[in-house]
């Protein structure tokens, strides 16, 4: 059997070449413990690793395993290493990969198993529907966290930081699946631990959207339709992407809808919005230094802002999805599906709970629509014509976008000016100090709406 | 009793045989006598004329061709308006030619089914001319008349563009009689027995003749009631059910094609009882596909074809789809949501003349402003998406259309067989043809013809044979199962056919760019797929997303082969039992 301390030195040299890992670079020390046994032949184990930083700051990881008495090829770029028992040699791999070992999860889940500290959920109604005989595969390009699809009919997300509390995404799927909320996939189970005396959420069973492709990617098909025509205004293009707009923004409309039955609403005060009008003001200025070209506009912005504070009535706020953008919702054959509740994965869950104005998800959406309208620009280099194509394609969609809204939700929220300017320049805000860090040739992105936003009065 | 012996057979010595499920892999050609070819020089195509060019069809690979009506007519609605059930239109020849056409398409191992309009006949006709002239004799009841024209408000207008109302005042009877098309198209009454069985009579005399089969036009019409829209009634599919009863009792093999231009969740109660294998038609045309695979294309998006195909439920176990890119009617719309057909008529109907009731009035070819990728990326899909495909004549050379012609004409002009004049269609003086043949630049007869593109091994022609000859060697086009599978690029639609051992991926790139699509094809994991027109193998699938890249427009059908258990040993014998 594996132990803590042989496991240790592996997990220490292992750790830091994660992508999920987060203090890459940082001075820690890993401490490994057993939370559960899932299966003895082979042994499957799951792990958590404290990483503690010589600053104080800690955080927990979760390190599903499995141990095997013969190297597998199929698993060498998961291998933590081979350790020498009295059995004989031992080969520790990520049992993430190995998709002899992930039925187990699956299983687990079907049957409601508590396994040591770990506990399965079912949310499915019937165990059938938890489909434990489809192989698993892990798909690549995931930052914070690994996902696997089983066949093609469910997803797994295995949450690797553990913070305590349930996982948003957890909380917002099961209670709108409970509603029969047709906008998001079903949550099928979940699976979760107490890990230093708190429960928190080690990962989610979800319906997988075989068909399904992301709204970036759709809108792009639109905008390479439009810009490969010599002079057709986008709604006269045959790609033109208006419909999809106005039935996502339906879409949209009807989550934030279920989200209010679920989870209720409340009522903030004029008077409190002052500080958020002042949160977004001190974003602003912690971010000049970054990105000095937002000098320009940042008289602008600031009225912007401040107008935040002088509104005269309050607003409702509601939990909301909290990292809206086209990535995040699934064309499918029959409807637009939005997923990824999880809002801010390094935020801490109660902030991430936190309730908001919809208008937020709203003008998150709106922002992702100038960019998938501007990204030929940046990536072709810029031309005015083509950029001012862009700026055609982007104002249909996203007034597209709104109507739909409007239509389902009943207000239009366009006509919530000041805040949903306000929101939009503050997103707007954290793309540029981004983008000057991370992509400085996306920067004139943000910096083209941050101006537009400084001076004119229209969304 | 009758005896087996009895029975109607179709002629012994030809190449078919008996098959019931003939339909569910047959290619379709529809082809109109008037426009195929005329033996006699008068300008007008007729069956001899039809008769020597099936040697043409059999090397094309057609397997049925559909002859949309042939009855006498006085042709004002292109022989939907019927004046004699059981006799031809002298100009298209006799009954004669028809048995002598019937039986030489046979020889070839082509069937052929004719379109029979059992909704209404022409006002000439002799059961409509005694009916208005003798309300209280035989024929009186024959058609649905009334004493003003307010009954049945809830039954819509179907062709728009020129009937103001259902109801048109005979002032011979002095009443009102019923017509859901043409104001000189009277529906038949079907409450009347007699009226039913004359229609059953009517059908028994075609296929005692030894036709494969009929085009049931207008079917969801028969009957009427009120309070209702007159569409899809009980007692129309009740009807439909006696006469699927004497086609099976007496005429194994021959097919009832419903059209009904419905949604395919109406059109499916025209299969009949799915618990017997369906007990109605065995096939119906699937409408809303075909506007949906122009507006993916010109959306460059698989939307639009994914939700029709994911919304189309499933059929009985003995039934079949058709499905049509073009034919002699307009492109219809009826089966589009009002803010598709604003879209489809600003992308295919830029002058108004191209539109025509609820539609579009175009041939495939210049409806895909004549770009062969389009139009090859059109015929692939015609030919491998779920059901049976029907072919329009003249777009497997990609003819053009005449929008100056009326009505529905401009889709109706003489076949191009040569350069020659009347395009080798006619020995007439070209002003004495029925409608003159193409003369455009790009899609005229000088250029666009049988001839060249049967020299020219890469011209559509050409193409569209070999593509009909790979779809005949895979059974899973005809009787495999749908699955869309997806994919990671949203103008890329992907989907697999599968019958038993039989499995073909379709991929299309509904683009004009190049794409790159992954494509989760794990349960394949170890299969090396073969392009089907080429031969030349894939690399194999693995676990990963299988990556695959398309031209502009391109497309693949690559065969997914079981994967060789075989590892260099002898091969594996079966001794079960000797052990």
């Amino acid at each position: 059997m594996t132990t803590s301390e042989t496991l240790q030195p592996l997990v220490a040299a292992w750790l830091p070449t994660q992508r999920w890992f987060a203090g890459k670079g940082r001075d820690a020390t890993s401490t490994v413990a057993r939370l559960a046994e899932l299966a003895s032949d082979p042994e499957v184990t799951i792990w958590t690793v404290r990483v503690d930083y010589a600053d104080g700051d800690t955080e927990t990881y979760q390190l599903p395993l499995v141990t095997r008495s013969e190297p597998v090829e199929a698993l060498e770029h998961v291998l933590l290493g081979t350790l020498d028992t009295d059995a004989g040699p031992r080969w520790i791999y990520d049992a993430l990969h190995d998709k002899d070992v992930t039925p187990a999860w699956l299983a687990g889940m079907r049957d409601s198993q508590t396994q040591g500290a770990v506990r399965f959920i079912r949310y499915a109604e019937e165990p059938e529907d938890i489909p434990v005989d489809e192989p698993s595969l892990v798909l690549t390009g995931e930052q914070s966290n690994t996902s696997m699809i089983f066949g093609d009919v469910a997803i797994m997300k295995v949450f690797r930081r553990l913070q305590p509390g349930v996982n948003p995404d957890i909380e917002v799927q099961g209670e709108l699946s409970r509603l029969g909320a047709k906008h998001v996939p079903r949550l099928l189970g979940a699976v979760e631990a107490d890990v230093d005396g708190e429960p928190s959420s080690l990962a989610m069973l979800q319906e997988f959207m075989t068909t399904g492709t992301d709204g970036w990617e759709l809108a792009k098909t639109s905008v390479r339709d439009l810009m490969a025509e010599a002079d057709l205004h986008a709604e006269e293009a045959g790609g033109d992407f208006a419909g999809e707009a106005h039935r996502l923004g339906t879409a949209v409309a009807e989550v934030h809808a279920d989200l209010a039955i679920a989870f209720g609403t409340r009522e903030v005060a004029a008077d409190q919005l002052r500080a958020r009008s002042i949160a977004m003001d001190e974003r602003l200025q912690r971010a000049l230094p970054i990105v000095p070209q937002l000098e320009d506009v940042a008289e602008g912005l600031r009225k912007v802002f401040a107008a935040v504070g002088d509104l005269a009535e309050g607003v409702t706020v509601q939990r909301i999805h909290g990292d809206l953008h086209l990535g995040q919702a699934l064309r499918t054959v029959s409807r637009w599906v939005l997923i990824d509740f999880e809002g801010e994965p390094m935020a801490a869950i109660d902030a991430r709970r936190e309730l908001d104005s919809p208008l937020r998800d709203v003008a998150g959406m709106l922002r992702s629509f100038e960019y998938a309208g501007h990204h030929r620009v940046i990536e072709f280099g810029y031309d005015q014509q083509l950029s001012y194509r862009a700026g055609e394609w982007s104002k249909r969609n996203r007034d597209a976008f709104c109507d739909g809204y409007a239509e389902a939700a009943g207000a239009d929220p366009r006509t919530h000016d000041v805040l949903l300017r306000a929101f939009e320049a503050d997103k707007a805000v954290y793309e540029a100090v981004y983008e000057a860090r991370n992509r400085p040739n996306w920067l004139p992105i943000p910096l083209a709406s941050l101006t537009r936003l400084a001076t004119d009065g229209g969304i | 009793m009758t005896s087996i012996d009895d029975r109607p057979v179709p002629p012994p010595d030809g190449p078919l045989r008996p098959e019931p499920d003939w339909f569910k892999r047959a290619v379709f050609y529809e082809v109109l006598v008037r426009g195929f070819a005329d033996s006699n020089g008068d300008g007008t195509g007729d069956l001899r004329g039809l008769t020597e060019k099936l040697d043409y069809l059999q090397w094309l690979g057609v397997d049925c061709l559909w002859l949309p009506p042939f009855y006498s007519s006085p042709l004002r609605d292109g022989g939907y308006d019927v004046s004699d059930f059981g006799g031809v239109l002298p100009e298209f020849g006799t009954i004669d030619d028809f048995r002598y056409f019937l039986d030489a398409a046979h020889e070839r191992g082509i069937r052929v089914i004719i379109d029979f309009v059992m909704n209404h006949t022409s006002d000439q006709h002799p059961w409509f001319q005694a009916s208005r002239s003798d309300p209280h004799g035989p024929y009186g009841d024959f058609y649905v008349w009334s004493d003003d024209d307010t009954r049945y408000p809830e039954a819509r207008i179907i062709f728009v563009d020129t009937e103001p109302s259902n109801w048109t005042f005979d002032p011979i009877r002095k009443q009102y009689f019923w017509h859901r098309f043409f104001n000189h198209q009277p529906d038949l009454n079907f409450d009347s027995p007699d009226v039913q069985q004359a229609i059953i009579d009517a059908l028994r005399f075609w296929l005692d003749l030894g036709i494969d089969g009929f085009r049931l036009d207008a079917v969801p019409y028969l009957f009427v009631r009120d309070g209702t829209n007159g569409e899809n009634l009980p007692e129309t599919h009740e009807f439909l059910r006696r006469v699927r009863k004497e086609v099976d009792r007496d005429y194994p093999d021959r097919v009832l094609l419903c059209e009904a231009n419905q949604w395919p969740a109406d059109v499916v109660e025209y299969f009949g009882d799915p618990s017997v294998g369906g007990d109605e038609c065995h096939m119906a045309f699937h409408f809303p596909v075909m506007p949906r695979i122009f507006m993916a294309v010109r959306r460059e998006s698989r939307y639009p074809i994914s939700e029709i195909m994911s919304q189309t439920p499933e059929i009985p176990a003995n039934c079949q789809w058709g499905i049509f890119l073009r034919n002699h009617d307009e492109l219809t719309l009826e089966m589009v949501t009002d803010e598709e057909r604003d879209y489809m008529w600003n992308e295919y109907a830029k002058d108004p003349r191209m539109k025509a009731n609820i539609g579009i009035r175009r041939r495939l070819a210049p409806l895909l402003e004549n770009d062969i990728n389009q139009i090859e990326l059109f015929t692939a899909l015609l030919l491998s998406l779920p059901g049976s495909p029907v072919l329009y004549y003249g777009d497997e050379i990609g003819m053009g259309d005449n929008i100056w012609l009326g009505d529905r004409d401009g889709v109706r002009t003489p076949m191009q067989w040569t350069p020659d004049r009347n395009a080798g269609f006619s020995t007439a003086d070209p002003g004495r043809l029925y409608l003159p043949a193409n003369q455009d630049s790009i899609y005229g007869y000088q250029v666009t013809n049988v001839e060249s593109q049967t020299r020219n091994t890469s011209s559509l022609l050409q193409w569209t044979r070999r593509m009909i000859q790979v779809r005949k060697a895979n059974p899973a086009f005809g009787i495999g199962t749908f699955t869309d599978i997806g994919g990671s690029n949203p103008s890329v639609l992907s989907f697999v056919r599968a019958f038993g051992d039989d499995i073909v991926l379709c991929v299309n790139n509904l683009s004009r760019f190049p794409q790159a699509v992954e494509l989760d094809l794990r349960p394949w994991e170890g299969s090396q797929p073969i392009e089907l027109m080429g031969g030349a193998h894939f690399p194999e699938i693995g676990e990963l997303p299988y990556l695959l890249t398309l031209a502009g427009h391109g497309f693949y059908w690559l065969r997914i082969p079981r994967v060789q258990q075989w590892s260099g040993g002898p091969p594996a014998s079966d001794q079960e039992g000797l052990s």
